[in-house]
């Protein structure tokens, strides 16, 4: 099994993980399978917001968007493309980035710990890992396309 | 630059690309193909069930309350006509997340679907668990608040604002709280004077009782018609219990206006 499609199977994943929380964030799941409170205090907390939408909602668009690549990436059409391992490497960055962001705020403003959030944080560090892995296999294949 | 062939057939391999002879690609990109596309349906399945088991699974205990025990005086907060079929009580501690998700998530559609609409009257009244050390300040507060006549705003500004003030985030909540107050435009003055001297402490305790007679132990607890339903549910699920302590309280109505 390729990269890319080791990363479309963690990428749904985060998907579900993340459309659980939008689910809840909208009302339709009663309350959060977390085992305390701290998964409420970080999902009604005013930081769970980005931009005027849920930071759940956000994830889902995330994790649509590198499921997406990671398919268009499996497609014989772009299998050797160099751009695309980029584009994946440069949302699989800021995923981290963002996710960083809000583990700090997890860590040290809210004070509670969400076991979905650190779940998600998980899942986006081996999408990380995995585009990079991708990244620096297409730099180094000699024949590969330009694109 | 060498041709390149991409190979995406089925075959054994991973997806790296291979240099044969002359500067040849042969892509093996289908060798875990089948297996992929094996393992993702089976993870659509898995996910797309437990989203439908979480979604769809009953979210609240319900049982039925003693029906001799005397009603609910006309204390706490209310929201809502006195002349509405129905009078939903919700038993809350400010500092339970679980109550903080239903007064910030679901509780808006009550109040607009169901409150404005004159279908219910929503009261309020305190159960501050011992297990949130800070939760007593808010429920002062908001006593507080209603003396200014402004409980529902503090109601939601407490709820709304959980992770300035609640044991996670200090041991000193009355600062965040009266910054709040503040924000709010309350007297601050007579809101200071009447939270130190703990002005509302026995309707706080007298609420807290009326719910230990009912057998509340858990918050959010909504007395609805005569069933006590526990645990912050979804407006579908709120709405399916009002429909049915309306449809109980309308023949009772015409009985009584036929007399």
């Amino acid at each position: 099994m390729s990269r890319r499609m080791l990363t479309a199977l963690v990428a749904l994943v985060g998907l579900f993980v993340a459309l659980y929380l939008a689910l809840y964030k909208a009302g339709v799941i009663g309350t959060l399978a977390c085992g305390s409170g701290a998964c409420e205090t970080v999902q009604l907390s005013r930081w769970a917001v980005f931009l005027g939408q849920p930071v759940a909602a956000w994830g889902v668009a995330y994790y649509a968007l590198v499921l997406a690549l990671a398919f268009a990436g499996i497609q014989e059409r772009w299998a050797a493309s160099r751009g695309l391992s980029l584009a994946t490497l440069a949302v699989t960055a800021w995923g981290v980035l963002f996710t960083a962001w809000l583990t700090y705020l997890e860590l040290f403003v809210l004070h509670a710990i969400c076991r979905w959030c650190v779940g998600s944080a998980v899942i986006v560090m081996a999408l990380f890992l995995l585009a990079f892995l991708e990244w620096r296999a297409a730099k180094r294949e000699p024949g590969a396309l330009k694109d | 630059m060498g041709r390149e062939r991409m190979d995406s057939g089925r075959g054994r391999g991973g997806g790296q690309g291979v240099v044969k002879g002359g500067g040849h690609i042969e892509r093996k990109t289908s060798g875990g193909k089948r297996g992929f596309y094996i393992l993702l349906a089976v993870l659509l399945i898995i996910g797309i069930t437990a989203l439908s088991y979480m979604a769809s699974r009953p979210k609240a205990t319900v049982v039925a309350v003693d029906t001799t025990l005397p009603p609910i005086p006309n204390e706490g907060h209310v929201l809502g006509s006195d002349t509405a079929p129905v009078e939903v009580v919700e038993f809350a501690d400010f500092e339970c997340p679980a109550c903080g998700s239903f007064a910030t998530l679901t509780e808006p559609d009550v109040r607009s679907r169901l409150v404005d609409k004159g279908l219910i009257r929503y009261r309020f009244l305190d159960f501050p668990l011992n297990m949130h050390r800070n939760t007593w300040s808010a429920h002062r507060a908001a006593w507080c608040a209603a003396e200014q006549n402004k409980f529902w705003e503090m109601h939601d500004a407490l709820f709304q604002n959980q992770d300035r003030w609640n044991g996670e985030a200090t041991s000193r909540p009355d600062k965040p709280i009266a910054d709040l107050a503040r924000q709010l435009g309350l007297n601050m003055q007579q809101f200071n004077s009447c939270v130190a001297a703990r002005k509302y402490d026995p309707q706080i305790r007298a609420n807290i009782e009326q719910g230990a007679k009912r057998q509340v132990n858990a918050t959010p607890s909504f007395l609805i018609g005569n069933k006590l339903v526990q645990n912050a549910i979804s407006y579908d699920e709120f709405k399916r219990h009002v429909d049915s302590a309306l449809a109980a309280a309308r023949p009772a109505a015409k009985a009584t206006k036929a007399k």
